[in-house]
């Protein structure tokens, strides 16, 4: 079958009637996106596959804005084609609408319409739902449409290749000679049965036999079937192993990287709070406000020192001219030698007495022995110290100079001014000290914010990679090794089931051995012969049917692995290898990528994209072989492909025989001067039968659909 | 022809050597001589093979009476 011509009405950007004429071999549409491709695509999909859900999403937006209230129009998507069996026949969808009052669109429900024309021109209405079976049954049509590389992935499930091997190989029509051959055998084998029965001596020992057969066959049957369950647990096991794998290393590197983000995050929370800005109360509690006291408190010292000297001196021109006693003052004035003596009390009463106690003049940290002149001074200014004390009765009456003792006072102050100072002293290094912490601490939060950002966009990269989300991610680690444990029973299992159906086959060749044994002695020999001949036709046709799939895989793989590297004429692509597989009682084929007899590990999309493009071309090469051709329908493909791996690509496909549509966003190009987008020369050598480039008529609003018509040009 | 092609295949299959020691040279190759030959195996794909590529294929019953009808004879 071959798509003649599409005709797009209505249908959202395509405005107006809108025509395809297509050619059977290599037809590209070439379209920026957005501009209608896969809206084309969708119109071909809805007309072949659609219902009648949202059919008011289907409608041109311009054609309704440029009706008037109360008007009708159709949407309408029609396929003309040339069947296998000639003539020509088409099929339309449509529905239509009518513009309300409010602008709003009302619409009728959609019809199919088939129309069929022979080859002298005779026309006819068919029922278009048949004769769209008829030309393009169901089956192929879903092997027909490809949306996007990953709806190239089809070859994923081992049905679904099963299927189409099934579908397009004529191994297929051996299906019924499998059929027809064993219950032509059953007949023969009853007939037989039926006679041997008829012997009187043999019936009893025949029928216990034919119950002992039929025991085992219904428990070979049971095992079978767990046995089949089993296998399909396995596989199903064994795929969720094989996906949690690439899980599994994603679970494990995101396991390493949340701890690190944790231990991170850790360090960043202690960080802070080792972090203590809080100057102010630092301010006045670790008194740092008295950080530059020193030279103060010099100055004070100095100043108290000054004023102490003045008062003594003071005191002493006063006592000079009191006269106070001769003796004193010459004990005094020889104790001095004239010098301004030290206040009273200093050393003080405690300091002087433990001097005497220790014999140690610890102002000078000399030895004072007993006796020893330094000894009897020492006890001379104690003494003095404790007169000093006692009320002068003598001198009563005597005015005194200083009336207040504010200068010892303020020595007092001063000195422990100084026991102070030696703390503040170390204040200015602790504040800068508390200033370094804070700002080291600062450049460690930097450092681990930094850390933290680049593990974090690890792990969005696990994550990007991962179709899991995370948490469920982190639960992949424990199913992988619960279903680890798991796949052992079933493994276990298996062989089991293996073990007992070898022994009931065993079993069962010898009770049918036995059986034949007594058939041979009674039943005629022609219903012998007949039924070992049927068994031999039942044998020969499954084997063929087998045989046939068989040598469809065989050429499939060698006609896909040439395309294949066609399509990859300068790279490095492997071989595809197809595996047949029992699933159960189903057969199944695995494709894998080899490279030297190993699988690929990891091929990238555009090696996958072409792996199965040249299965399905393959397929469908093989298939024009046995069955008839069908179109091809590709929307965007190639998306992972460069511009000149897709002109290789599309020069191979217009090699190969049957009818596709490509819709591609390459070979196109914005003119920088005049702005306007163009079709680029390179285009020229692309090969094709029909070349179409699909654009939005400009000017248009991107915002306003109702702006909106694509115009195809012929190219 | 398309059954022609069905019986070359199922005459191909070793058990026809093995067992019944018949050469490729000496099969028929097309349906019409299969039915003719007097070889029961041979000939019993033969009708088999044509009652089910009619356009309209042979009942189990028909079938069954066209297959054990002719074994049962032949192989008196």
């Amino acid at each position: 079958m071959i798509i003649k011509k599409i005709i797009i009405e209505n249908y959202l950007c395509y405005y107006g009637i809108k025509e395809f004429d297509l050619s059977e071999g290599l037809n590209i549409i070439v379209g920026e996106n957005g501009e209608g491709k896969t809206k084309f695509f969708e119109a071909i999909d809805w007309l072949l596959n659609g219902d009648s859900n949202n059919l008011e999403l289907l409608i041109s937006a311009k054609a309704l804005n440029e009706v008037s209230i109360g008007e009708v129009f159709r949407v309408k998507v029609l396929m003309e084609v040339i069947p296998e069996y000639g003539g020509t026949a088409s099929i339309s969808k449509s529905f239509i609408v009518k513009k309300s009052n409010n602008g709003d669109s009302i619409i009728s429900n959609y019809i199919i319409e088939g129309v069929e024309r022979n080859n002298i021109g005779e026309r006819s209405i068919i029922d278009g739902k048949t004769l769209l079976e008829r030309i393009f049954p169901f089956e192929i049509r879903k092997y027909s449409l490809f949306k996007g590389e990953s709806d190239l992935e089809i070859f994923k499930s081992e049905a679904a290749l099963s299927n189409l091997i099934n579908l397009f190989s004529d191994a297929k029509h051996y299906d019924k000679y499998s059929t027809k051959g064993e219950f032509l055998r059953l007949k023969s084998e009853t007939a037989v049965a039926t006679a041997t029965k008829n012997i009187d001596t043999n019936k009893n020992n025949y029928e216990l036999l034919e119950r002992e057969i039929k025991r085992l066959e219904d428990s070979k049957y049971d095992i079978t079937v767990h046995l089949n369950i089993t296998e399909e647990e396995i596989i199903k096991v064994n795929e969720n192993l094989e996906d949690a794998e690439q899980h599994v290393k994603n679970a494990e590197a995101l396991k390493t990287i949340n701890e690190k983000i944790f231990n991170i995050e850790d360090k960043i929370k202690k960080c802070n709070s080792h972090i203590d800005e809080n100057y102010t109360t630092a301010l006045f509690d670790e008194k740092w406000f008295l950080v530059h006291f020193e030279p103060i408190q010099r100055k004070f010292a100095e100043k108290i020192t000054n004023l102490s000297q003045e008062k003594r001196r003071l005191q002493s021109d006063f006592d000079k001219k009191k006269g106070i006693k001769e003796g004193e003052r010459k004990a005094k004035m020889e104790l001095l030698n004239n010098v301004i003596p030290l206040p009273i009390g200093v050393p003080s009463k405690a300091h002087l007495e433990e001097m005497l106690k220790d014999e140690v003049c610890k102002v000078c940290n000399r030895p004072v022995e007993k006796d020893s002149e330094p000894y009897k001074f020492m006890i001379k200014r104690l003494e003095e110290y404790i007169q000093s004390q006692k009320p002068d009765v003598e001198n009563e009456e005597e005015k005194v100079l200083f009336e207040h003792n504010y200068i010892n006072r303020l020595e007092s102050l001063s000195i422990s001014h100084e026991d102070n100072l030696k703390q503040l002293r170390s204040t200015e290094q602790q504040i800068k000290d508390w200033f370094l912490l804070n700002e080291k601490l600062k450049v460690e939060i930097n450092e681990l914010e930094e850390q933290l950002v680049k593990q974090k966009e690890e792990r969005n990269k696990i994550l990007g990679n991962s179709s899991l989300a995370a948490e469920k991610l982190s639960d992949v680690l424990k199913n992988y090794n619960a279903w680890q444990k798991y796949l052992l029973g079933k493994e276990r299992e298996k062989l089991e089931y293996s073990s007992k159906l070898h022994d009931l086959d065993i079993q069962l060749h010898s009770k049918r051995t036995e059986k034949d044994g007594i058939d041979l002695k009674s039943a005629h020999s022609f219903l012998i012969k007949t039924r070992d001949i049927l068994r031999d036709i039942e044998t020969i046709f499954k084997d063929t049917k087998q045989n046939k799939f068989n040598e469809f895989i065989e050429k499939l793989q060698l006609k896909s692995n040439s395309i294949f590297s066609q399509i990859n004429i300068d790279s490095f692509t492997g071989i595809i290898k197809f595996t047949k597989k029992k699933r159960g009682d189903k057969d199944a084929i695995e494709i894998e990528l080899q490279e030297n007899g190993r699988v690929f590990y990891k091929p990238n999309q555009s090696l996958l994209t072409s792996m199965y493009i040249s299965i399905l071309f393959a397929i469908s090469e093989l298939s024009a072989e046995v069955k008839e051709r069908y179109p091809m329908i590709f929307d965007a493909p190639t998306s992972s492909f460069g511009e000149s791996k897709t002109s290789e690509f599309l020069n191979l496909i217009h090699e190969t025989k049957g009818q596709k549509i490509l819709l591609i966003k390459d070979f196109l190009i914005t003119n920088k001067e005049t702005r306007n987008l163009e079709v680029k020369k390179e285009f020229q050598n692309v090969k094709r039968d029909k070349a179409f480039w699909i654009r939005l008529q400009r000017p248009f609003n991107k915002q306003n659909l109702t702006t909106l018509n694509t115009e195809i040009i012929t190219l | 022809m398309r059954q022609d092609k069905i019986l070359s295949s199922f005459l191909q299959h070793e058990l026809l050597l093995t067992k019944y020691h018949l050469n490729q040279a000496e099969l028929p190759t097309k349906v019409r001589d299969a039915i003719n030959s007097e070889i029961p195996i041979v000939k019993t794909i033969g009708l088999i093979v044509e009652a089910l590529e009619k356009q309209i294929p042979e009942t189990d019953n028909s079938l069954r009476n066209i297959v054990l009808q002719y074994l049962n004879t032949a192989a008196v």
